[in-house]
Formats: structure tokens, C-alpha cells, sequence
């Protein structure tokens, strides 16, 4: 099984394809007998101090199926987190627990706390239908209730979000959520909504399992008249600051901040992660709703400890010294990679290899809605962009950048992929300078006698492309090598090395010359389709403009061309359709335009990770996709990770 | 003597001011406020925030207004009920923060302090009694070695080896058991068990540089005629050399001691993430890059109080020491 994960390609049509069913198989529905626990919690329940394990677990707990085989109760988990906002790496880690999840292949959402659900034709309307009887990590019930306060009345509170999430709100208008009974919930969407499933399995998609009703209410005006006297207590801001410091949200530290609120989480905090912490110290949660297939309930290992390195350096240290148990965040850079392997008998581990979800490793995002109207002029000049990117000599980056280990990549979903694009993914990757020098003729832009390019007006051809070093070491090597080969052809750019902060600011204030980021979309083009039309404010950087009008619905920004406003409608159908090949021959559509247009100029096949795995830690893929939209390690399901000694 | 301490002291409170302003308005300069940093975090992975919601965010934490009156509710939250404001990043109150990090930082910094003393005095000393020995070249030599590594470098090398040849537990100031436990005297020799290694990386260097300074100034001293005149009166080499010129060379050393903890601060950030110390360092470094202005604020606003009052200690244990300084 190993093996094959994630090799098969005709396969994975075929998974994707059943998809979009209306239900999903019930794994909850097959009973087990009553199975064992870990022996600390058998304990105290003979001794009174915890329910029986048949009181705190679900009538029909969710059964998991061990990767590899069914594990033993005990041990510590370690794995390290870097500096002080590390918060997501304890997400990935712990925080999975949503109505439904990703399966292992990132081809299928499958039930999870949801143990069917059911979606009415265009897809506006989803009915989940809960486990009955799972319990929040304080024993009390986790029911319909829960879920329409955490949408109803915190995250449609407009002190508290001051717009609803975007997952949550389609055609302007947030989504209402109704009870049905005790284990019935409806969301019902203003428009269809045909990738609500999809996106209730990444992290963003937890809000309606994130918020305990009982505990999380005495936070809120509304349920408590007395919260002023709290927020004094607290001595914080206001309600909002209180609620958030307790409650936390999804993407902040003070998530993992508060031990005493209740979650449906395999492990809860037990050593939280707050401003002075040098580490993080979660322990098994005695309620939590899933067994393997005996019927023992999980997790099997007791507690996960996450140090906390400021350094990645003194990170890696710890690996090779045997001092953590699994690790790919922060280590999973290509120059680690010698490191890691000679030292793996040393530290006793093997290695882990991610599959990218990305498509590209560097995009080059030239503005096309530059300020000044010279340099707009240019880069919305498509055969200007055609010639740079047949000027890269694509072979020799790979070779010394990325040690070989790419291909020559421009954007789209990845080969792999049932909706792989070859000639928006292939065109104008050959090395042709000279065919580039032609072309630059053509459009105007002539050599002079010291081989430099001369815009129209005289100018010389000159741009900075924007690159963040703390972030993206090897995107700064990258642009060193793209500028030599484009000297060649007599274009002159200077790698800008800015700060993060800075980097975003020009974005958003339409500052930047061109940008580069790593081009997402790979495995889920329908998740982050920034590169194929102006869909993100932040990362469509060669029109931010346009993609502020689509995003404001016009509002703000500026008026797209017809080809763009074009794919964005496209897109709003695909959105809206259920069925996936339908939906596969509109992406498509959109695919064609976007090859047409050659609106960013890729550099190659984004590269796979890697991590660690001690070899005393079991059931743990050895192979797993990564990326944010399935927050490795998170859905391989740790809590089924087991030690032996 | 107490008329210029109390003077001293009322000097200190225009200064904090003039220093809290300036730190407030630095934290300030850079491009962007808290709330790009989130977005730019939330972005990188995916998120999306609309400009509306952002300008929420920025009324939220009170960014729009401008930094005049940022300033000064600030200060006059400090001032009015010891309130340092509310990190952004953390959601928490500052104060509960910053203290127990200020607290090792100043362990650690007075421990590095009288560490490195205890190695400079004597070598210097002995360097400058016994100009060109033998043991003097080597102590030289060796303080040249000193200063040149980088101490990161040092860090690393000695966790390195520490990690992968001995087996041994590095980095952090407490064993795990310890890490959050209240304070006790088995915590207390713990932190004593670990806190050798970063003293003696942060003390290389200024070590270094301390026997140079120590070994310059007892030549200057050890020709001079009172030295001669002394010993004439057939008072023991020992007891000649600490009493006089040994006091007078150690003028640098004490009016240095207002730098010292900016110093260790600012100079050991490195060396303190890469052992990856609970002190103020790290922390201060993640504020300021997310520019969670209140934290940082906090910081250096701390830091240089905790100058102001260095400097005057130095200034009366000058007058104390060195015969030649009154403070008239």
C-alpha cells in the first residue's frame, strides 16, 4: 500500500470521480467490541475519577484503520516547533478535527466527525449528520448546538469577524447554519457551493468544530451579561480580545494558549504555547471519539511534547542526535538533505518524503498593472514575456539550484494530475535566446551599442523582481542565475531582496516591478487557482488591481481585460458545479485562456520535501502530500501513530 | 554624595521619556504595522483578507490613529496602572510576558559579568606583571583566538559536539523536568547545571578584549612612582599590586558596567537563539519582526532603564573605588 500511494494516476481519476458523491461510506457505521484503553485512564476509571470507557466513548465510535498495524498504548511524542509563531505547526500536527477530513491519497473528503452528509442538486444545501455521543476533552457532549453557535454566533459576529471567512460566504452573503435535531445540522449557501466538502477538509474549514458551546458562550455579550467585569479581570481590551485569548481561531497562537478550553482534539494542551514558552506539552485526550479496528481507543501515544528552537540550526541538531521522533517542518530544504542522510544511523530515523502539492518552485509575477505607463506597457506585452522565459536556461537552475531534482515548469496542475495542461504547463520552456533577441526586436525593444535593450521611448530595459530571502533562500539564488541569462539578451534586472513586510506592502500598494513566490495550484488547482486568472488579492501579483475587482465585486480595483473577466465567470461555474468532470472541462476552458494569455512566466516543477521518521515510531506514511490545504502530518492521522520500544 | 544620586535619579525621568519616545517611534519606521505582518502570514498560506477587513484589524489594535496618540495612551497606561499593553501576536498582557525573561536575562548577564571578570582580572594581571613571559604570549594568543570566533560559531560547535559526541542534552536554560515547574532549590541548581555553557560562550569574547584593556593599564600603573615608593617601604608584591594599582586599572571595568546588559542583550540575540535561551532576546527579536509594538516597546523600554540604573551604580562604585574621581 506503501508503495503505491499517491503513484497512481489513473486511479486517482477514477477516486476523483466518485468525489462528488451525494454520501460518502459510513466508517462509523460497523460495531466493534468494546476494545481497550491506555492503562493510566484504565486506572482511574476503576478508581472513579473518570468515567467508564463505554460512558466517554460515542455508542458507534468512528474506527480507524492502523497504516500499518494496530500500535501499543505509551510514550512521548517529539517534534519541534520554530521561534514564536510557529502555531500552524501545532495545527497540522493536532488540530484535524473537522466535520470531514481529507483521505491519505488528498483525492476524497471522508467522514469525520460528520459521519454522512447529504447535498441537495446545485449544491447549496449540505445536511451533516454528527456521531452521536462524542464528547468535548471535558466530557461534555458535542452536539448540533455546538455547531450553529460557533457559525450563528461567533464567526457571523460582526464585532468579533469583521467579515465572515471566506469559506463560509458565497455571493456576498453568509452561509445559515440550522438544527435539525441533537445530530443534525443544515448549512444552507445564498448560491451553490460545490466545493464547500473540499474546503470544510483544510484547517480553514474547522470553525464549525472549533467552538465548545458551554464553554465558549461565557465569553459572549450575549450569553453573558457580567463579560465586562471579565474583560477587566483579564485586564484585556475588550470582549473581543477576551474571547479570542480563550477561544482562540483557527490560525492564532492563543489557539493553543488555554488549557481548559474543551476541544474534540486527539491531544489537548496540557503546557500551553504562550508568548514566554519554551515548549509545548499536549497530552491524550481521555474523550476522544475514535478507535482502531480492535476497538482500543486513540490516540495510543500519551503525550507530544513540541520543543520550541528559535534556530533551525540547533533544530537539525536535535534531529541528527535522535532527539526528535518526526519532523519535516523547517528541516525539509534540499541543502539538508546530505546532512540527514549520512547521520540516519546515528539518529535512528528514516527518512520521509513529501509530495508537493504545488505546481511551480518560482513564478515570476511581471505587474501588468504597473503604475508607471511605460513599465505597464512592457510587461502587458505578451511577446516581451514569451521572450524572457525562453531566455532562462531552465536546465542549468535545476542543476544547480535544485540539484537536478525538477523539470523545466511553467504553471497548471502537476503531470500527475487528471487535469495536467501541457501546453499551459510546457510552452516556451526551451532555452532559445536567440529566438528571445528576435522577438525583443520585433516588439521594439532594440539593442544598442553596448548591449543593452532600449524601450520605445529610449529608456533602458531595466526592472526589480521583489524576493523575500528569510523566506525563500533558494528563490534569491534562482533570480541571481535568471538575471545573467537575461543579461544576455540585454535585459537588465536586479534581484530586490526586501523584508516581508516591505514585500507585501509593495504588493499591496501596486509598487512592485515584478515578484516572485512559489506558484500554488499543483494538486489543488481549485483551491488556489492565483496563477491561472486574477483570483487573490495578495498573490496574483502581476494584476492585484483586477484581482481586487473580483474579489469586491467590482467595488475596488480596476477593470480587468475580457479574457480575465472571462475565466473569473468560468471559475464562478466551476465553483457552483457538482459534478466533476463537468467541472474538469470548465477548468480546462480556463486552462486554454490562461495558456493563451501567458500572463506569469514559471521557472520549474516545484520540488519535494522530506522529513524524518524514528525508526521505533510506527503506522506513519513514509510518503505524504505536502501542503497547507492538507496540513501534513495532520490527515495521515497521528493519533494512530505507535511506538514500540 | 545622596544630593547627586537623588539628582541622578531625577535626570532619569526626562531621559525614560526621551528613550520611550525614540524606542516607540524606531518600532514604528519600518514598512507595514502588525496587521500587514498577519496578513502576510495568513496569505502565505492561502488566506484570504479583504482591505476592509484589514482596516477592522487596524481599528482593533488602535493602528489608524496616529502614533502621537498611540504613544501616549501607552505610556500613560504604563505610567497610570503599570499596564505595558497587549501583545498583539500573543493576545496576552505584555506584563506577563516580559518578566520572567528579564529575570533570567539578568541572572544570565550578571553571571557572564562576574565570569568574565573572574577570568580577566587575573590574567590581565599576570599578563602585565610578566610582560613578554611565556605566559604571557599564550594568554595573548589565545585572547586573539577568543575574540576572533564569532560566538554563534562557538555555540554551535560546542552543541554540536555536546549533541552528537557525548549524548548530552543542550540548549535551553532548564532539563525538561524543570522547564515549567515553580521555582525551588532543585530548579535553581538546575538552571546552575546549564547555564554554564551560554556564560562561557558570551564571556569569550569579552574576556578577550577585557585582558587587553586590564593589561594595558597596570603597565601604564606598574612604573609609576608611587608603585616604586611602596615597594621601597618593603610591602609585599601581593599586597603592592591590589591595593594600588590594581584599583586604579579597574576604572574601565566598572565604568563599563552601564554598557554591559544592552550589551549582553543585544550581543547575545544570536547566541541566544541558536541555544535557544528563554531570556528577553529571541522574544524581542519575534516582536520586532512581527512589529508587535507593544512587546518590543516594553523591551526597550526595560533595557534602557535597566542602562539608566547601571550607569549610576558605575558612577558611585567610581567615586567608591578609584581615589582619584570626587564628586565635587
Amino acid at each position: 500500500m506503501r508503495d503505491e500511494l499517491l503513484s497512481r494516476g489513473v486511479t486517482r481519476r477514477a477516486v476523483l470521480g466518485g468525489m462528488a458523491g451525494v454520501a460518502a461510506l459510513s466508517i462509523a457505521g460497523r460495531v466493534v467490541a468494546a476494545g481497550g484503553e491506555a492503562p493510566a485512564w484504565a486506572q482511574l476509571a476503576r478508581d472513579g475519577k473518570l468515567p467508564p470507557l463505554a460512558e466517554r466513548l460515542p455508542k458507534k465510535p468512528m474506527i480507524v484503520t492502523p497504516f500499518e498495524k494496530a500500535g501499543t498504548y505509551g510514550g512521548t511524542l517529539r517534534r519541534g516547533l520554530r521561534g514564536s509563531s510557529d502555531h500552524n505547526g501545532i495545527l497540522r500536527m493536532v488540530g484535524n478535527q473537522s466535520l470531514v477530513r481529507w483521505n491519505l491519497e488528498f483525492t476524497q473528503v471522508v467522514p469525520n466527525l460528520a459521519e454522512r452528509w447529504e447535498i441537495n442538486d446545485d449544491a447549496s444545501q449540505f445536511t451533516f449528520y454528527l456521531i452521536e455521543g462524542v464528547r468535548w476533552s471535558d466530557g461534555h457532549a458535542f452536539t448540533a448546538d455546538d455547531i450553529v453557535f460557533a457559525i450563528e454566533d461567533c464567526v457571523k459576529n460582526s464585532e468579533l469577524y469583521s467579515s465572515t471567512p471566506a469559506q463560509l460566504s458565497v455571493a456576498g452573503k453568509a452561509v445559515k447554519v440550522e438544527k435539525i435535531d441533537d445530530f443534525t445540522v443544515k448549512f444552507t449557501f445564498a448560491a451553490a457551493n460545490a466545493l464547500y466538502l473540499e474546503n470544510l477538509a483544510t484547517p480553514l474549514g474547522q470553525h464549525p468544530t472549533l467552538f465548545p458551546k458551554h464553554y465558549c458562550s461565557q465569553f459572549l455579550p450575549k450569553y453573558n451579561p457580567n463579560i465586562a467585569e471579565e474583560v477587566k479581570k483579564a485586564g484585556v481590551g475588550s470582549w473581543t480580545d477576551l474571547f479570542r485569548a480563550r477561544c482562540g481561531d483557527i490560525e492564532i497562537p492563543s489557539r493553543w494558549g488555554n488549557p481548559d478550553k474543551p476541544t474534540l482534539d486527539p491531544w489537548v494542551v496540557k503546557e500551553p504555547y504562550s508568548g514566554g514558552a519554551t515548549r509545548v506539552v499536549m497530552t491524550r485526550n481521555p474523550y476522544f471519539w475514535q478507535v482502531d479496528t480492535q476497538g482500543n481507543q486513540l490516540p495510543y501515544i500519551d503525550e507530544i511534547n513540541f520543543s520550541i528552537s528559535q534556530d533551525v540550526e540547533s533544530l537539525m541538531l536535535n534531529v541528527i542526535s535522535g532527539k526528535i521522533d518526526i519532523q519535516e517542518r523547517h528541516i525539509s530544504v534540499l541543502s539538508n538533505k546530505p546532512t540527514l542522510s549520512q547521520n540516519m544511523e546515528k539518529g535512528g530515523y528514516r527518512l520521509l518524503s513529501l509530495v508537493p502539492s504545488a505546481s511551480q518552485q518560482c513564478q515570476i509575477y511581471f505587474n501588468m498593472t504597473h503604475k508607471d505607463p511605460a513599465l505597464r506597457k512592457m510587461f502587458a506585452d505578451k511577446s516581451f514575456r514569451q521572450a524572457l522565459s525562453l531566455a532562462i536556461n531552465r536546465q542549468e537552475l535545476i542543476d544547480i539550484v535544485y540539484f537536478g531534482q525538477s523539470e523545466s515548469y511553467q504553471a497548471g496542475p502537476r503531470p500527475e494530475h487528471p487535469w495536467y495542461h501541457e501546453r499551459l504547463a510546457r510552452q516556451f520552456c526551451e532555452y532559445d535566446p536567440d529566438r528571445a533577441g528576435a522577438m525583443l526586436d520585433e516588439a521594439g525593444y532594440k539593442m544598442n551599442g553596448s548591449g543593452l535593450r532600449l524601450r520605445p521611448d529610449g529608456q533602458k530595459v531595466f526592472f526589480t523582481v521583489d524576493v523575500i530571502p528569510t523566506l525563500y533562500p533558494d528563490l534569491v539564488d534562482a533570480l541571481e542565475l535568471v538575471k545573467a541569462h537575461w543579461a544576455q539578451i540585454g535585459i537588465e534586472m536586479k534581484v530586490n531582496t526586501i523584508e516581508r513586510a516591505l514585500y507585501y506592502t509593495r504588493g499591496d500598494d501596486n509598487a512592485h516591478d515584478a515578484a516572485v513566490w512559489p506558484g500554488p495550484g499543483g494538486l489543488d488547482p481549485m483551491l488556489d487557482p492565483r496563477d491561472f486568472f486574477a483570483f487573490h488579492p495578495q498573490g496574483s501579483r502581476y494584476a492585484i488591481p483586477w484581482s481586487l475587482w473580483y474579489t469586491s465585486n467590482g467595488a475596488r480595483g480596476e477593470e480587468p481585460p475580457e479574457s480575465q473577466k472571462k475565466r473569473m465567470k468560468l471559475f464562478d461555474d466551476a465553483r457552483s458545479t457538482a459534478d466533476l468532470s463537468r467541472r474538469g472541462a470548465i477548468m480546462t476552458q480556463i486552462f486554454d485562456i490562461a495558456a493563451d494569455e501567458f500572463e506569469t512566466v514559471g521557472l520549474c516543477l516545484a520540488v519535494g520535501g522530506f522529513g524524518i521518521i524514528r525508526n521505533n515510531l510506527h503506522n506513519v506514511p513514509e510518503k505524504q502530500p505536502d501542503s497547507w490545504s492538507w496540513p501534513n502530518p495532520g490527515p495521515a492521522l497521528p493519533q494512530q501513530f505507535s511506538f514500540t520500544s | 554624595m545622596l544630593i547627586f544620586i537623588a539628582k541622578r535619579l531625577l535626570w532619569m525621568v526626562p531621559s525614560l521619556f526621551a528613550v520611550s519616545f525614540l524606542a516607540f517611534v524606531l518600532i514604528q519606521l519600518p514598512p507595514g504595522d502588525y496587521v500587514t505582518t498577519y496578513i502576510a502570514t495568513l496569505a502565505a498560506s492561502n488566506e484570504v483578507i479583504d482591505q476592509n477587513t484589514a482596516a477592522q484589524l487596524r481599528e482593533r489594535f488602535g493602528l489608524d490613529e496616529p502614533m502621537l496618540v498611540q504613544y501616549f495612551k501607552w505610556i500613560w497606561g504604563i505610567l497610570s496602572r503599570g499596564d505595558f499593553g497587549i501583545s498583539f501576536e500573543w493576545q496576552q498582557p505584555v506584563s506577563g510576558l516580559i518578566w520572567e525573561r528579564m529575570a533570567l536575562t539578568l541572572v544570565l548577564a550578571l553571571s557572564t559579568l562576574i565570569a568574565t571578570w573572574a577570568i580577566a582580572l587575573p590574567i590581565g594581571v599576570f599578563s602585565a606583571v610578566r610582560k613578554y613571559s611565556i605566559g604571557d604570549y599564550f594568554f595573548t594568543a589565545f585572547t586573539f583566538l577568543g575574540l576572533a570566533i564569532p560566538s554563534f560559531l562557538l555555540a554551535l560547535v560546542l552543541m554540536y559536539i555536546a549533541a552528537v559526541e557525548f549524548g548530552q542534552d543542550v540548549g535551553g536554560l532548564f532539563s525538561s523536568e524543570f522547564e515549567t515547574a515553580p521555582w525551588s532549590i532543585a530548579k535553581v541548581l538546575d538552571l546552575l547545571s546549564h547555564i554554564w555553557l551560554p556564560v562561557i560562550i558570551l564571556a569569550v569574547s569579552s574576556t578577550a578584549s577585557l585582558i587587553r584593556v586590564m593589561r594595558a593599564n597596570m603597565l601604564d600603573e606598574l612604573p609609576k612612582p608611587y608603585v616604586t615608593t611602596a615597594r621601597a617601604k618593603g610591602l609585599s608584591e601581593f599586597r603592592l599590586l591590589v591595593k594600588y594599582p590594581l584599583r586604579i586599572a579597574l576604572n574601565p571595568f566598572i565604568s563599563t558596567i552601564a554598557w554591559l546588559l544592552p550589551n549582553l542583550i543585544s550581543g547575545s540575540v544570536v547566541v541566544a537563539i541558536v541555544l535557544n535561551l528563554p531570556t528577553a532576546a529571541p522574544l524581542l527579536l519575534q516582536a520586532l519582526m512581527a512589529q508587535d509594538m507593544y512587546l518590543a516597546g516594553a523591551f526597550v523600554l526595560l533595557i534602557c532603564a535597566l542602562t539608566l540604573i547601571g550607569s549610576l551604580i558605575s558612577d558611585i562604585l567610581l567615586a567608591l573605588v578609584d581615589p582619584r574621581i570626587r564628586l565635587e
